[in-house]
């Protein structure tokens, strides 16, 4: 077997076809400047092109492909079968038309730049789009990312929903994200130290501080798994009627399985970030779903209903 | 044996070379020691290349011949129907695209894909301001149907549903496609995360959209206000601890704040149109709101409340 076979002829056929018209049109390249362009391996881009250059036949196709590699140089002639790209794909073309649309809708686009004319193009090849991106977001998001631009560090009144309290902090913002329809901010904690991300309807206020930090690099968090990714989080089980786990699927899961064979109950294992999060969960979840594990959690949902409803006491609704 | 990737490259260089459509005969003739000698096994070698070639978008078309070859099946690749079109992109629209892949984060690879055939590279710029965009298999389908105005089908909570999309729509971290429904002659609105398996695209041109459809209008931004209300009951006054008051309050907009109390909390008017998304948003907020009014929707809530207490009753 070939050293690439991890990656199907699938993959590689399609990354080929890319790589010969891009070729073609530079005629020569460096091998590491092409690795980079494709995210591969040089290695791999090696041995895409020498089984690249065993195709073709005559008579129908009378020129071979021919690369080959020369002091770390990458040199081609390509048959003109191959001069152009094949066309995009419907998920080719859905990505780059629904990126598009998301990044319109941040903060700072402008309607009538370079993006939207680059749309205005991919959409004449790919029918009129019909797609919408709508991140409706605080006015507080501008204002933020004008600091993270500017690099100016923040103070900020922040509520916390696993204490239940609002505390004043300084931050040095790095950067501004949308995920799951709420704002987060990415910043330097100054009081521990640490990165941390903040969602922004939880702060209530904010205060310009004057003092700017050079930038440093970051890295935004995994996409949508990203605020369970540590394993030291706190797992629960929850045992979820079926026609009730649309209500969990916005919510991220470790593992479902049917709590018995033939069961209409799954049973859902899932990070719990903190337990006032699971108290809400489970109120919204309400009477039909249990939780299995831990024993500490097991009266939670009814104990936190008793504690709404002892306001329903205190609160008439005339007074 | 060729190599598969060889075959498949020779097989699309092949197709993509002939004026006239070519038998599988004739293709494993013109590729020899390529293919099997057995005819079945060929045939199901062919069907295999065949079927990873169109996977990758390839429009391979196919037609029946008359005359001496009567029954048998051609094959050929019409080049300007797989090659893709120069948009005549400018540099800085490049930029502005690969930009835009950047900042829309997702788990899949299709805007880089996309990008490749633009010839945009891998590199990915760190970016101040970005938005995860959750992605599924039904996306691209939908808005192909929508885009060539063809129906699209799908599986929905058991039921095939067959629709006429009229737009996609991310708010909120779903993807909700719109529509007319046929089968109800009425325009629906269904999560794409919640379609069961493939999407099929039908004939193209088969619907017009109304041309005053605006996605926005049909699909309201507040989820409490979807659906039928129940009993003219459009709106409930919920009031909120002073813990939450402004929070709250930046929420729903100072224009629902209802009331001011002299021990901080305060009242506000929110739809509960939908009540389970009422419930959902009043639950968020536990014992830091309670419903004043109206007497139907705060008797909901503490139903719902009690029977949720006495799930522990006797147990411990």
């Amino acid at each position: 077997m070939a050293r690439t076979g991890a990656r199907s002829a699938h993959v590689r056929l399609r990354r080929l076809l890319v790589m010969l018209p891009w070729l073609m049109e530079r005629g020569e390249v460096p091998l590491s400047e092409m690795a980079t362009h494709f995210a591969l391996s040089e290695a791999e881009v090696v041995a895409d092109l020498e089984l690249a250059a065993m195709c073709g036949l005559p008579p129908f196709v009378d020129e071979l492909i021919d690369v080959f590699i020369d002091d770390g140089l990458v040199v081609a002639g390509i048959p003109r079968v191959f001069t152009r790209p094949l066309r995009l794909t419907a998920p080719e073309g859905f990505g780059l038309l629904a990126a598009g649309r998301a990044a319109m809708a941040l903060p700072g686009a402008e309607p009538h730049g370079a993006l939207g004319r680059a749309l205005d193009k991919l959409a004449t090849t790919l029918g009129d789009d019909g797609v919408v991106v709508d991140l409706v977001r605080p006015t507080l998001v501008d204002d933020v990312v004008a600091a993270v631009e500017m690099g100016e560090r923040l103070s900020i009144t922040y509520w916390t929903p696993a204490r239940d309290e609002a505390t004043e902090r300084v931050v040095a913002p790095r950067a501004v994200f949308a995920d799951g329809g709420n704002w987060y901010l990415l910043a330097d904690d100054e009081r521990s130290g640490d990165e941390r991300c903040f969602r922004l309807d939880r702060v209530l206020a904010v205060a310009s501080t004057g003092i700017i930090d050079a930038p440093r690099p970051f890295t935004l968090p995994n996409p949508q798994r990203w605020f369970t990714d540590d394993p030291d989080i706190d797992r629960a089980t929850l045992l979820v009627p079926n026609d009730l786990m649309w209500m969990i699927e916005r919510y991220p899961v470790d593992t479902v399985t049917p709590a018995a064979p033939d069961s209409v109950v799954s049973a859902v294992v899932m990070p719990v970030t903190s337990e006032q999060w699971l108290r809400r969960l489970l109120l919204r979840l309400g009477p039909t779903v249990v939780v299995s594990a831990p024993e500490r959690w097991s009266h939670l949902a009814a104990d936190t209903a008793r504690s709404v409803l002892a306001r329903y006491d205190v609160v008439s609704r005339d007074n | 044996m060729a190599e598969p990737l060889e075959r498949l490259t020779n097989l699309l260089a092949l197709l993509l070379e002939t004026k006239q459509p070519i038998t599988l005969e004739q293709i494993a003739n013109e590729m020899i020691g390529q293919y099997p000698v057995n005819d079945s096994a060929r045939r199901g070698s062919f069907e295999r290349d065949k079927s990873v070639l169109r996977d990758l978008g390839v429009p391979i078309e196919q037609t029946v011949l008359g005359g001496d070859q009567a029954g048998r099946t051609a094959y050929r690749i019409d080049r300007r129907r797989y090659e893709l079109a120069d948009l005549e992109l400018t540099d800085d629209e490049r930029h502005a695209l690969q930009l835009a892949v950047a900042a829309a984060r997702t788990d899949d690879s299709w805007g880089q894909e996309g990008l490749w055939k633009l010839g945009v590279g891998s590199e990915r710029p760190a970016l101040a301001v970005a938005a995860t965009m959750p992605t599924f298999e039904a996306l691209p389908p939908l808005r192909e149907a929508l885009a060539t105005r063809s129906i699209a089908t799908f599986g929905y909570r058991g039921t095939d549903r067959t629709l006429e999309p009229y737009g996609l729509l991310l708010r909120d971290g779903y993807w909700y496609v719109i529509g007319r429904d046929r089968a109800r002659n009425e325009v629906r609105t269904y999560r794409v995360d919640r379609i069961d398996g493939d999407v099929r695209v039908g004939v193209p041109s088969t619907f017009e959209r109304p041309t005053d459809f605006d996605i926005r209008q049909v699909f309201p931004s507040d989820p409490k206000l979807l659906g039928e209300p129940e009993n003219e009951i459009t709106h409930a006054v919920v009031r909120v601890a002073p813990e939450r008051a402004l929070l709250v309050a930046a929420e729903v907009g100072d224009e629902a704040v209802v009331g001011w109390l002299a021990d901080g909390c305060i009242d506000v008017e929110v739809p509960c149109v939908n009540r389970e998304a009422f419930r959902s948003w009043l639950l968020g907020l536990t014992d830091n709101a309670v419903v004043i009014a109206p007497e139907g929707v705060r008797a909901d809530v503490i139903g719902w409340l009690t029977e949720i207490a006495d799930t522990a009753v006797g147990s411990g």
